[in-house]
């Protein structure tokens, strides 16, 4: 077959979808394998997940960064589309990056698997896909697979998506069974694009990439019009305007063009460097014969969760701000400045999506820049009310006003959806109960799974309420949640004291109510990973003044090389600086060295803690 | 007050290593070649084979040839100690021993000290008596006074240890040093207090101590001893140390322990970071900014040092001998920095005062004045001097004083 040779460009042979799915649902999987039925990809180029460039992504097994692949499909009607696929990634962190790749598209293809059934994503990715208006494909993966369940599945699905049985797809996107039918669904179902070829040109931004030769290579959807090249645009929100230089669609790889049609997904390179200035979700349009009004935009997304990125080395600040800054280019979401604790030196406060995102943040950072970094405890952004009336954002534990000043402290809450089997309904109730959370309702997807409501703090899952949920019910429970509002909570600042000194980098606001418990853990948990050190340690955990835990670090008794005559000296010398050499992993606090594990301490605090 | 380098100046301690055992311990990552013996009834030991003295005669040869060539090399006054170690010289016999101690008599001081290693079931009638008459010190290898503590650490069935230093005294040897370890797999402070009480009776006029050492490949490491924990074995370092101060030694060393003026005074030379040589294969020396070591092998060291046509014909010129050269050597160049966190390394296990003037470029400034809170570390006059609490801790003491 020749890709795109024969594919029609008029607006009935076009078809714009993408793949929605819960995270390991095998989206990857049925993008790989439509690419390679279709010859999009020879297969000698063929690799599993295909679509995922970036080597986290492979190594993972999970999609951070959406892509849009063209692919050209002769259907049983022996005409020949173009379909845009637009891949998004699949897990809560990264749902405003579906969001955006929604708006390019007019259907979507719902892939749940059939050995797990509907989950929270599933669940979530299904409304977004509802509100944006789209065609909805439900398909079951994973038929293949002994344990799948494709009765209690198709049920699940049926109640989320109100398919007909005739309607849900049957598939097994590792065998290629059933693939052939999901094309056809699309070509099938899905509406073609509404554009008018004749208006004045419009293209919305989904996404944007920055390369450091090209400049920003901006996503786009036409969605009236034609684009050219050479042609000058604008881009109506920011008001900047430039001349195409190249424009295309990706086969995967880009692949230039002359024109971008009405309807069609591809990418434009201006040459402009500025990210700023071409901002995802903002309409580009002929600078020379304008569109009266913009596409509808994307809300600005906000980092909800946010901690401390020290470099280990002093040093290293320069090129960690460096880092971030290219890091920043490709990741709209992600935020970050300055600061300075006495504990760790200079830094930066960055602010993620979730853990996912704040993980794949520092791991690139530390791989693709090659910085050692300490990570401080995540936490959320708290709004602080004084007693003079002023409202004090809160985002650094650190930075909590003194108690006298407080007039009350609000914190953000989610609407979360937990769906579990409903043998772990208990299990997952005295989870919640145990966290702060406020139950809203439940419902039965079917007899045997159902859909969970509660509005609960997003520190508590920022904490570690998602591992705590897959550990009670054992990996059965999914969980999704957007921000709901903030919401007065009794929350105190508490403070660890590392040998007489308060150490910011540990603090940590926490309920009232646990205080004690968290304190007397994250103290034991330091006294583990504190070395001994020449002098004894005392740890202690503090409310103000009020000193609520205590352990202490007893001194080394023995540290010295039993031997050391004519022929040790060289070879004792050298243990004794390579000793020193690994000091630079440690953090000077006073007179204490304190090993970067030890930052991440209040991060372990584990189940244990939840109930006390 | 001149700062001072150190290794430097004129030479005036050897040591000789001399490289054969009757068999490995298992503890042990010394170089040693394996002789085989024959006892003779109440005899002294011999190679079981005649052929296996001949490289023992050679090696003494060797070792004489060294000496001259390295007197001729570096600025040698008189020799103030000689060290026999190894291995276990006394398996050389009496008769090479005293051929080896006249390659270097012309050279001792009035005074000098004179140490020879040796094993217990090795220091034998002949070894006791020809040790008495040239007055010297002997180091005798005994790890444990328990049987049960020695099979943990896979020393070979001996005598008791106890007769060999009886046997050196009625002899008349003056000056005998007895070589223990502590935290052996196994043992609790009753076996430690039990090693104390024999030392008690013998009364040797010096004791070294050392802990376990399980040195990565050696057969102890192989057979993953479980020795005790961290804190068992701090408390029976402390449990040794106040135990030997309580029988009248003193603590001159981290493992080190000596009856008032019987220190070792060669070992003190290296602490003191004093110019030594070092002769035999694997033996190291260090002279000004320079160290080697010998190759550890004792057919190269021979072959180089004693390069006789009967057992290495050249073709190309049968007819002369080639001239004796020193062995192949690994040679490591130390500059000042180095030498001076030697200096402040070797000095720490002793508690010697170091003028900070010697030592400044490699001190990190800061470090000095939360040791010297702690007690680990006394500053009087600018010099810095670790303290008796200090020297337990003595390598984290100096880790830390070292500049980054």
């Amino acid at each position: 077959m020749l890709p795109f040779a024969v594919a029609m460009n008029d607006l009935a042979h076009i078809r714009n979808f993408s793949i929605i799915a819960h995270i390991d649902h095998g989206k990857s999987t049925l993008a790989d394998r439509i690419l390679e039925m279709t010859g999009t990809v020879a297969e000698r180029d063929m690799k599993e997940q295909l679509l995922d460039k970036m080597e986290l992504e492979r190594e993972r097994g999970i999609t951070i960064k959406s892509q849009a692949v063209r692919i050209a499909y002769t259907a049983r009607d022996g005409q020949t589309y173009q379909l845009n696929l637009i891949d998004t990634p699949g897990h809560v962190d990264f749902t405003y990056e579906v969001s955006r790749s929604l708006a390019a598209c007019e259907a979507a293809v719902l892939l749940v698997d059939a050995t797990q059934g509907v989950e929270a994503q599933t669940v979530a990715n299904a409304y977004l896909a509802i509100d944006n208006d789209l065609e909805i494909i439900p398909v079951l993966n994973k038929i293949d697979l002994p344990a799948a369940d494709v009765a209690e599945a198709e049920l699940e699905l049926h109640e989320l998506t109100g398919a007909s049985h005739e309607e849900i797809l049957l598939v097994s996107a590792k065998t290629g069974e059933g693939v052939v039918d999901v094309l056809e669904a699309v070509v099938g179902r899905a509406p073609a694009p509404s554009g008018d070829p004749a208006a004045p040109a419009r293209a919305l931004i989904f996404d944007s990439e920055y390369d450091q030769y090209r400049g920003v290579i901006a996503y786009v959807r036409v969605v009236d019009g034609h684009f050219a090249r050479r042609q000058l645009i604008r881009m109506m929100g920011t008001g900047q305007q430039a001349e195409v230089e190249e424009l295309g669609f990706f086969g995967p790889d880009m692949k230039p063009a002359e024109r971008l049609e009405t309807g069609e997904v591809g990418y434009i390179i201006t040459g402009v460097k500025d990210v700023a200035h071409v901002r995802v979700g903002d309409t580009v349009t002929d600078a020379r014969r304008p569109a009266g009004e913009a596409l509808p935009g994307y809300k600005v997304v906000r980092p909800m969760v946010f901690t401390g990125l020290f470099p280990t080395e002093g040093d290293k600040f320069e090129d960690l701000r460096d880092a971030l800054e290219k890091l920043k280019l490709n990741d709209a979401a992600l935020s970050y400045e300055p600061e300075s604790s006495s504990a760790l030196g200079f830094g930066f406060r960055c602010g993620f999506l979730g853990l996912l995102h704040m993980d794949i943040v520092r791991e690139r950072l530390e791989r693709e820049h090659d910085l050692e970094l300490i990570t401080t405890l995540p936490n959320v952004e708290f709004h602080v009310y004084l007693t003079d009336g002023t409202l004090q954002v809160v985002r650094n534990p650190a930075e909590m006003p003194d108690a006298g000043r407080i007039e009350r402290v609000e914190e953000p809450f989610v609407s979360a959806s937990v769906i579990v089997p409903s043998d772990y309904v208990g299990a997952v109730m005295e989870l919640c109960q145990g966290r702060r959370a406020e139950f809203v309702d439940m419902k039965y997807l079917s007899p045997h799974r159902v859909e969970m409501h509660y509005r609960l703090p997003l520190g508590e899952i920022v904490l570690d309420f998602f591992d705590q949920l897959k550990s009670k019910t054992r990996g059965y429970a999914s969980l999704d949640y957007e921000f709901w509002g903030y919401r007065e909570s009794d929350l105190v600042k508490l403070e660890i004291v590392l040998a007489g000194q308060p150490v910011d980098a540990l603090s940590l606001i926490v309920p009232r109510e646990r205080a004690h418990a968290r304190g007397r853990m994250l103290v034991e948990k330091l006294r583990q990973k504190i070395p001994r050190q020449l002098f004894e340690v005392p740890i202690q955990a503090a409310i103000g003044n009020r000193v609520i835990a205590r352990e202490t670090i007893k001194a080394k008794r023995k540290d010295v090389l039993a031997k050391c005559y004519g022929g040790d000296i060289t070879r004792k010398r050298k243990l004794l600086e390579k000793q020193k050499e690994g000091k630079k992993r440690m953090k000077q606090l006073g007179v204490v060295e304190v090993p970067q594990e030890a930052f991440l301490a209040v991060l372990e605090l584990d189940a244990g803690d939840q109930s006390r | 007050m001149q700062p001072r380098d150190a290794f430097a100046g004129p030479v005036r301690h050897v040591y000789v290593h001399v490289p054969f055992c009757a068999a490995r311990c298992d503890y042990c990552d010394f170089y040693s070649e394996v002789v085989p013996l024959r006892r003779a009834e109440g005899g002294a030991p011999e190679p079981a084979k005649p052929a296996a003295s001949a490289p023992l005669d050679r090696f003494v040869d060797a070792v004489s040839t060294e000496w001259e060539l390295e007197r001729a090399a570096h600025e040698v006054h008189g020799v103030r100690t000689l060290y026999f170690g190894g291995g276990t010289p006394a398996l050389l016999g009496v008769g090479r021993l005293e051929r080896l101690y006249q390659a270097f008599a012309a050279q001792l001081t009035a005074h000098a000290e004179v140490t020879v290693e040796t094993n217990p079931d090795e220091a034998d009638e002949a070894f006791a008596v020809w040790a008495a008459r040239r007055d010297v010190r002997i180091s005798l290898g005994v790890q444990s006074f328990l049987p049960r503590m020695r099979a943990a650490l896979g020393r070979r069935p001996a005598a008791d240890p106890s007769a060999a230093v009886r046997r050196l005294r009625a002899a008349g040897v003056r000056d005998i040093s007895v070589d223990l370890i502590h935290g052996i797999p196994g043992q609790t402070a009753d076996d430690v207090d039990h090693d104390l009480v024999v030392l008690a009776d013998l009364a040797p006029d010096h004791v070294s101590w050392y802990e376990l050492d399980v040195v990565p490949g050696t057969p102890l490491a192989r057979r993953h001893p479980q020795v005790p924990s961290d804190d068992e074995r701090a408390a029976l370092y402390r449990q040794v140390v106040r135990g030997l101060e309580r029988l009248g030694y003193r603590w001159y060393e981290v493992s080190n322990f000596a009856r008032p003026g019987r220190r070792a005074r060669h070992n003190v030379a290296y602490w003191r970071a004093r110019p030594y040589l070092g002769l035999g294969p694997g033996a190291v020396s260090t002279v000004g900014g320079r160290r080697w070591r010998d190759a550890a092998d004792v057919a190269d060291y021979v072959a180089a040092l004693d390069p006789s046509p009967r057992d290495l014909p050249s073709p190309r010129d049968p007819s002369s001998p080639r001239e004796p050269s020193p062995p192949p050597r690994e040679v490591e160049s130390l500059g000042r920095e180095t030498l001076a966190r030697e200096r402040l390394m070797l000095a720490a296990r002793c508690g010697s005062a170091v003028p900070l003037a010697d030592v400044r470029p490699v001190l990190d400034p800061g470090a000095v004045a939360p040791l010297v809170a702690a007690g680990l570390l006394s500053l009087h006059s600018g010099r810095i001097r670790v303290t008796r609490k200090g020297r337990y801790v003595g390598d984290e003491v100096c880790v830390r004083l070292f500049r980054a």
